[in-house]
């Protein structure tokens, strides 16, 4: 798929993105790297994933990734239990090697995500979520996968893929990757969008919500991004989120008090309710331009 | 740019460049990225900037080294005379300054012994540094008739610290850093010279920085769980719910031992910023937070708690009411009151952490106090704020240095280095 195409396609899937995210899905599809997006949270990063199944028109398998996740839970786990069943059902079985061959057949193979994007008869878009949660021995696991594209199970062997998924891993930058996992992958940084792009999505997401709302929410959360006093910067689906309220609310026009009302859908700490508090108060007091509004 | 083809051989020359730069780029990636570029073609200068910079940049401090090299290679022809032109302005003019420098840097009608180093630091001082410079020579003239060797000495000392000096301000300026990144730059910058308006933006990368250290050392924590020994007993003991199938398999946990961290903060004067930085960095570890103290001090201690160490404000007004703000530094009493407290505060098993720029009354007594403190501590580590550059120039510091282990933190870099290594210690 050239660049036209993902570009059309993404835009029947009403994704909004630049010129730069294009190049680079497009790149990545063209070498079949996957692809390492980093980025703060709630820029985007995980519905790249779900736009790009959409996209291509293949399944999204999911792995989310946590401190101790191990190869019992991304790739494979024998059925312990089935199988100790069968040992007890068939214990008085004449031919003993075959038992102990059907217990490590694909019947009492349990699939997860990795297994099961790999051994996919049609390729699917797989998602390996927040991977800088996982331990650095699940990512050295992971490389034999990413390059190979393959798998090996002890007692099975070797799995190659049947069909190749299109990988993404995302990851938040809460410690840093290992250099062999960053060198297999092609790279992508997002920042959160600017207003153009911001609004953009608004008008994408929530077409029903009065244009002039759009612009002042896309305005205001802009600015509550560049406020250096809040910690948690809102992200994209806060914005969408405290959209959608003020449109429930019946509100059409962002005042001082509407955005007190509801800044609990944009800002989720007490730290950063009491900076925007204080900010506004400030401003108040400013003389300059009693009346008018500005977050 | 209309033949890809043309420009092929020319990506190894780039991918040497990225090497020179720090890059790791493997030969795959220039293969990827010349397939790239006879599939997209060379007319849209932004989209093979994006396709390379995806190929090549594996992080976003790569991301930043990259546009560098690429936007100083690939360069178009109008650009290419422009920045000749600025280049040989800027040459034309350091060497206007340097003859200029040659002319001042004449001493009893010989050129001054500088070296080369030296003499284009001078080059690069502002023209008022050099005009105190320039007067300062000839206020002392009148000795040249007298005794031209000893105002040859002594010109020549005075020139030497003044470019010592110089060289350090450009050192401390973070050479580059900041035209890179805002953020990076940040990072390498003095401490003691960020304005205030920059502390809000330093908080949220400390938080940002302790966040990543946490998760490494989460991530290195092993022989948890599953990873421990068999615990044969729990194991029976369950499996005799599944008629003595060993169902599942129990796992000893391993015992993780608890650090004992003392802090004792210089709060003096110009030495709060740093130690509130410091103190939030090694607060925000979770290895070490557990089970520390911290001890504030001027020219006397007091002990602060957890909740007054939260945030910048409360940590400045518990500062300024325990009457320990704006005094001078007393190391020595300090160091007593911490020995002699009962229950003992120090012991085998404790590591005290020094945050001082070991400028001190009665060093003396300090020096003496500090042996007995080590003696008591298991292990004593000093924090400084003075970069690393400047310590030969500071008696206490070498004191100090020869003491314990010193550790330069002069800048969020260095602290975040130093909190690292004392959080796997």
């Amino acid at each position: 798929m050239n660049l036209e195409q993902l570009k059309r396609k993404m835009d029947e899937a009403h994704y909004i993105y630049d010129d730069t995210l294009a190049t680079v899905l497009a790149v990545a599809l063209q070498l079949g790297r996957p692809l390492l997006i980093e980025g703060a949270a709630g820029v985007g990063k995980t519905e790249i994933a779900k736009v790009m199944a959409s996209a291509l028109d293949r399944d999204l398998v999911r792995l989310q990734c946590y401190e101790g996740l191990d190869e019992s839970k991304a790739l494979y786990e024998w059925n312990y239990q089935k199988q100790l069943l069968s040992i007890q059902v068939n214990m008085n079985a004449q031919d003993k090697d075959a038992l102990t061959k059907s217990l490590f057949s694909d019947e009492y193979l349990l699939e997860r995500p990795l297994l099961q994007s790999i051994r996919a008869e049609k390729p699917v878009v797989l998602l390996i979520d927040e991977i800088d949660k996982a331990d650095e021995e699940f990512e050295a696991f992971l490389l034999e996968l990413l390059s190979e594209m393959q798998v090996s199970i002890p007692e099975a062997g070797t799995i190659r893929a049947k069909t190749i998924p299109f990988v993404v891993l995302t990851s938040n930058r809460a410690r840093p990757l290992s250099e062999a996992l960053r060198r297999r992958c092609a790279y992508l940084y997002i920042e959160y969008p600017d207003m153009e792009k911001e609004l953009a999505i608004l008008r994408a997401k929530l077409p029903h919500v009065d244009d002039r709302l759009c612009a002042q929410v896309a305005l205001a959360v802009q600015k509550l991004r560049s406020n250096e006093a809040i910690l948690k910067k809102p992200s994209i689906a806060e914005t969408l989120d405290w959209a959608a309220a003020l449109d429930a609310l019946g509100i059409r026009e962002l005042t001082p008090d509407a955005l007190r009302q509801t800044a609990g859908f944009l800002l989720k700490n007490n730290e950063d309710l009491n900076a925007l508090t204080m900010d506004e108060e400030e401003e108040h007091h400013c003389g300059h331009c009693e009346g008018h509004h500005h977050v | 740019m209309s033949e890809p083809e043309v420009y092929l051989e020319k990506l190894s020359a780039f991918s040497r460049m990225l090497r020179l730069e720090g890059l790791s780029v493997s030969p795959k990636e220039t293969a990827d990225a010349a397939q790239l570029l006879i599939t997209l073609g060379l007319d849209d200068r932004e989209q093979v900037k994006t396709a390379l910079r995806t190929v090549f940049a594996k992080s976003r401090e790569e991301q930043l080294r990259f546009d560098r090299v690429f936007d100083g290679f690939f360069i178009s022809e109008e650009k290419m005379r422009q920045q000749a032109k600025e280049q040989m302005e800027r040459e034309r003019e350091l060497e206007q300054h340097r003859r200029e420098a040659e002319e001042e840097l004449q001493l009893n009608g010989k050129p001054m012994d500088l070296s080369d180093e030296q003499r284009e630091t001078y080059a690069a001082m502002p023209e008022e540094a050099r005009q105190r410079l320039r007067n300062f020579m000839d206020k002392y003239r009148g000795t040249a008739e007298r005794n031209p060797k000893l105002y040859g000495d002594f010109i020549h000392s005075v020139f030497t610290r003044a470019i010592l000096e110089q060289q350090m301000l450009m050192e401390n300026a973070g050479v580059g850093a900041e035209e890179l990144d805002p953020e990076l730059g940040l990072m390498y910058r003095d401490i003691s010279e960020f304005k205030d308006t920059e502390i809000p933006k330093a908080i949220d990368m400390i938080q940002a920085v302790a966040r990543q250290i946490n998760g490494e050392l989460s991530a290195k924590r092993k022989n948890r769980g599953r990873s421990g020994k068999l615990d044969f007993r729990k194991t029976i003991r369950k499996g005799l719910e599944t008629g003595g199938s060993f169902y599942r398999l129990r796992y000893r946990k391993k015992r993780s031992r608890r650090k004992q961290l003392v802090l004792l903060c210089d709060v003096s004067g110009s030495m709060v910023q740093f130690s509130e930085f410091a103190l939030r960095f090694i607060q925000s570890l979770n290895q070490v937070s557990e089970s520390s103290r911290v001890f504030l001090f001027s020219e006397t201690m007091t002990e602060a708690d957890a909740f007054q160490l939260q945030n910048m404000d409360l940590f400045r007004t518990f500062v300024k009411d325990s009457g320990i703000y704006g005094r001078g530094t007393d190391l020595g009493t300090a160091l007593e009151q911490l020995c002699g407290k009962r229950p003992p505060v120090l012991n085998g098993a404790t590591t005290l952490l020094i945050l001082s720029d070991t400028k001190t009354i009665d060093q003396p007594r300090a020096v003496a106090v500090m042996q007995e403190a080590k003696r008591q501590a298991g292990r004593v580590i000093w924090l400084n704020p003075i970069p690393e550059s400047k310590w030969h120039y500071i008696r206490s510091v070498q004191t100090m240095a020869s003491i314990c282990p010193m550790v330069s933190c002069s800048t969020l870099r260095e602290l975040a280095a130093a909190c690292r290594k004392l959080a796997q210690i």
